[in-house]
């Protein structure tokens, strides 16, 4: 008799141990009325200034389509990265997820045949009056997924991004220091503020990838932008080591030599870096939009905006491009919803709701707005336009290869650090992309 | 002297009863997944696994001829210095200070000296990437304050520095865990050893060689295992500082891992580094068990 009841006991805790690891069964259900229809909604806009953008779009829509519930799960980017691509391939999956662009996201989910090609939507909505080809091709793959920027179209994005210079323009005004507008005025600009015991450009690269945009930067000056948007998509064949892509990593070389970068700037994070530029160390800074909203508030330093000017002026590209995109799950129950979901995200008053926040939105704003632009936000926005106008928005390159990001975050660490010359830099990159075309063409 | 000839008490195949839950639960987190991954290193494995592809050894070839894999293996060995043999001596040092003779506050200094242990790794990394701050990171502050400004280091984005950088935040965190497995060794030494030899004229350096030492071997031994796998298996510690930088001046094996199979979908070549690392990780501790463990003596 003991034995048994022993055996129960047993058992009974196993069974607790199965239920303590197997997944909860008792999830809300999808459908909770017979006639209201739920889309489940992916994103990775967890910054509360972000999800109060989302909030408000989700409730507007809900009320102007009766009947139907948004259900929204936030993730970090990486943890979106990281879940979505086994969630796309459950029949239970989200409807509409953010993926990121790139090969080793949004063209493997391609290639898997998880994503809806959004190819007539682009047709029924005229998207195409919305962005331009240039960013529509960040979002395209062919539908075996294996080449970048061409063929279907699968994802639209919100948000836009450019990577330009920001001032502290108090510095400026004291010093008399005065906005370049040629890319040598900006060198001369730079050994002036060395001269006056100022950091000329606030810099940290320990963290790496924003290595990548101060060489990138200086590279898009210097290079065409069929030449950047050749490198970047995989086509036509084109080498990184070229004479233009030396030259940008010899003028990055010198100016980490002649101090321009912050003290110890190797062993100095981004956000250290951009704290102390906060804080009034540094004239300036080379980085993205999104540090806009930052620079806005809970400083009493004013900061100001410029895009890198041109060798002599000359127009010439920047990088920058459209935020993480929404797609549609292919096997969604309800694909004409969701592409109306699409829709309602970028429509001219999403535009309105990120511009307030402060984020740059990748579709124009409505006539009559009361969007506030005489700020720093207002610099970055016409930046971006200025860009988006003439065709001029460039590329981030860590998209040409799956591992393009990692080569090139080393090879830039050792030529700052001097244990590589420009020209071993542009030969080790070449190698990874060499390879990569060599496995494309296969 | 046993009468029976199994062991009194409940039969055999309940108590074996008794290990199925967790053994359950150690086959369904441990071992599939183990199996799995062994599995997954023949293939070419990209996102998904829909596109597996069975490729033999091609993934362990191509692991011989990679020289992020050699350079990261590398520094595994070199991170043994740090994870292991400093923490081990200065371990051995601490406990012998604090253990032989009572001194006031013991508990006091045995708690804060073991605190780095309990620090979870990416709370450690974020404290020690603010104190090696080349600006305003109190170590080079504290240079510049004694006058030593010249020795000021940017020490996690230095190629020369930053992997005795890394490493001494390792040397950091592991020494408390020596120190508090040598004491409690220590407890067992019977004092008596110390007395008889402390007659015969031994001073506290013989001591220290001829008792102390040998009576910790087991601990030693115990140390030695746990700090190199650790050493062997360091992930956190990197990600959390220098991501493998500058250059590929920190990369671990653990790190290539996470980079090849999970940030540059090459699941499968990622599967090899990790199947090549548990042997090596277990034959290593075969080995030191073999060595250190006595005839008598089970570790």
């Amino acid at each position: 008799m003991k034995n048994i009841q022993k055996i129960v006991v047993v058992l009974l805790v196993f069974m607790l141990a199965l239920t303590a690891c197997s997944k909860p069964a008792t999830e809300t259900p999808v459908v909770t009325d017979s006639d209201e229809i739920t889309l489940v909604v992916w994103d990775q806009f967890y910054r509360p200034e972000e999800s109060a953008v989302i909030e408000a779009l989700n409730a507007e829509f809900e009320e102007a389509h009766p009947g139907i519930k948004i259900q929204r799960e936030v993730k970090v980017l990486d943890d979106l990265k990281m879940t979505l691509k086994l969630a796309l391939a459950e029949a239970d999956g989200p409807d509409i997820a953010q993926v990121n662009q790139g090969r080793s996201d949004m063209g493997a989910m391609v290639e898997a045949d998880l994503l809806l090609p959004l190819n007539d939507y682009l047709a029924k909505y005229s998207w195409g009056n919305v962005f331009s080809t240039s960013v529509a091709s960040r979002n395209s793959f062919t539908a075996d997924g294996k080449s970048f920027g061409q063929g279907n179209l699968y994802g639209v994005s919100p948000t836009a991004e450019v990577v330009g210079v920001y001032y502290n323009k108090d510095l400026f005004k004291k010093n008399r220091w005065s906005v370049p507008t040629t890319f040598e005025e900006f060198q001369e600009l730079l050994a002036k503020i060395k001269k006056a015991g100022i950091t000329p450009i606030s810099f940290g690269s320990l963290d790496g990838w924003n290595a990548i945009h101060e060489f990138s930067a200086i590279q898009h000056l210097l290079v065409s932008s069929d030449y950047i948007n050749n490198l970047t998509y995989g086509v036509n064949n084109v080498s990184f080591d070229t004479p233009e892509n030396q030259e940008a990593a010899q003028i990055l070389l010198d100016w980490a030599q002649a101090g321009y970068f912050t003290d110890g700037f190797p062993g100095i994070g981004y956000d250290d870096c951009n704290n102390n530029f906060k804080a009034g160390e540094g004239a300036m800074t080379i980085t993205g939009s999104w540090f806009a909203p930052e620079l806005m508030t809970g400083t009493d330093q004013e900061f100001g905006f410029f895009l890198l000017p041109g060798l002599s002026g000359k127009q010439t590209m920047a990088i920058g491009g459209v935020g993480v995109p929404y797609a549609i799950r292919k096997t969604t129950q309800h694909p004409d919803l969701a592409a109306e979901y699409l829709n309602w995200m970028i429509s001219p008053r999403a535009a309105e709701l990120w511009a307030k926040a402060g984020m740059l939105p990748a579709m124009s704003l409505p006539e009559n707005t009361n969007v506030k632009t005489n700020n720093l936000f207002g610099e970055t926005l016409n930046a971006w336009e200025t860009i988006n106008k003439i065709n001029a928005v460039g590329h981030y390159i860590d998209w040409a290869t799956p591992t393009f990001y990692d080569t090139l975050v080393a090879e830039l660490q050792k030529l700052l650090g001097s244990i590589a010359t420009p020209a071993d830099f542009t030969a080790a990159v070449q190698r990874d992309y060499a390879q990569f075309l060599k496995e494309q063409n296969k | 002297m046993r009468k029976a000839n199994h062991y009194p008490g409940e039969s055999k195949w309940l108590g074996l009863l008794y290990l199925l839950p967790a053994f359950l639960i150690y086959t369904l987190f441990t071992l599939i997944p183990i199996i799995e991954t062994f599995r997954s290193s023949f293939f070419e494995w990209s996102d998904l696994g829909r596109t597996s592809q069975w490729v033999g050894l091609q993934n362990y070839f191509n692991l011989i001829q990679d020289s992020s894999f050699i350079k990261a293996f590398t520094n595994n060995l070199i991170f043994i210095i740090f994870y292991s043999i400093i923490p081990i001596l200065l371990g051995l040092f601490l406990a012998s200070l604090l253990g032989r003779y009572p001194i006031p506050g013991f508990s006091f200094f045995r708690t804060v000296l073991f605190l780095p242990q309990v620090i979870s790794m990416v709370v450690v990394g974020v404290i020690w990437r603010w104190m090696f701050n080349p600006t305003n990171g109190p170590i080079n502050l504290f240079l510049a304050a004694i006058g030593l400004g010249h020795l000021q280091q940017a020490w996690l984005g230095s190629f020369q520095w930053a992997l005795p950088a890394v490493g001494s935040i390792a040397s950091w965190v592991q020494y408390g865990f020596c120190m508090v497995l040598f004491l409690a060794g220590m407890q067992r030494i019977p004092e008596e050893y110390y007395e008889a030899s402390g007659l015969d004229g031994a001073s506290a350096f013989h001591q220290f060689f001829l008792i102390t030492i040998p009576g910790l071997k087991a601990e030693i031994a115990v140390a030695l295992i746990t700090t190199i796998v650790a050493a062997l298996r360091v992930f956190d510690l990197v990600y959390s500082t220098t991501k493998g930088g500058p250059g590929e001046s920190t990369l671990v094996t653990g790190y290539l891992i996470y980079r090849s199979a999970i940030l540059n979908n090459q699941i499968g070549y990622g599967a090899a580094i990790a199947t090549v690392l548990t042997l090596v990780i277990l034959s290593v501790s075969f080995l030191i068990r073999r060595i250190l463990s006595d005839r008598n003596e089970v570790v």
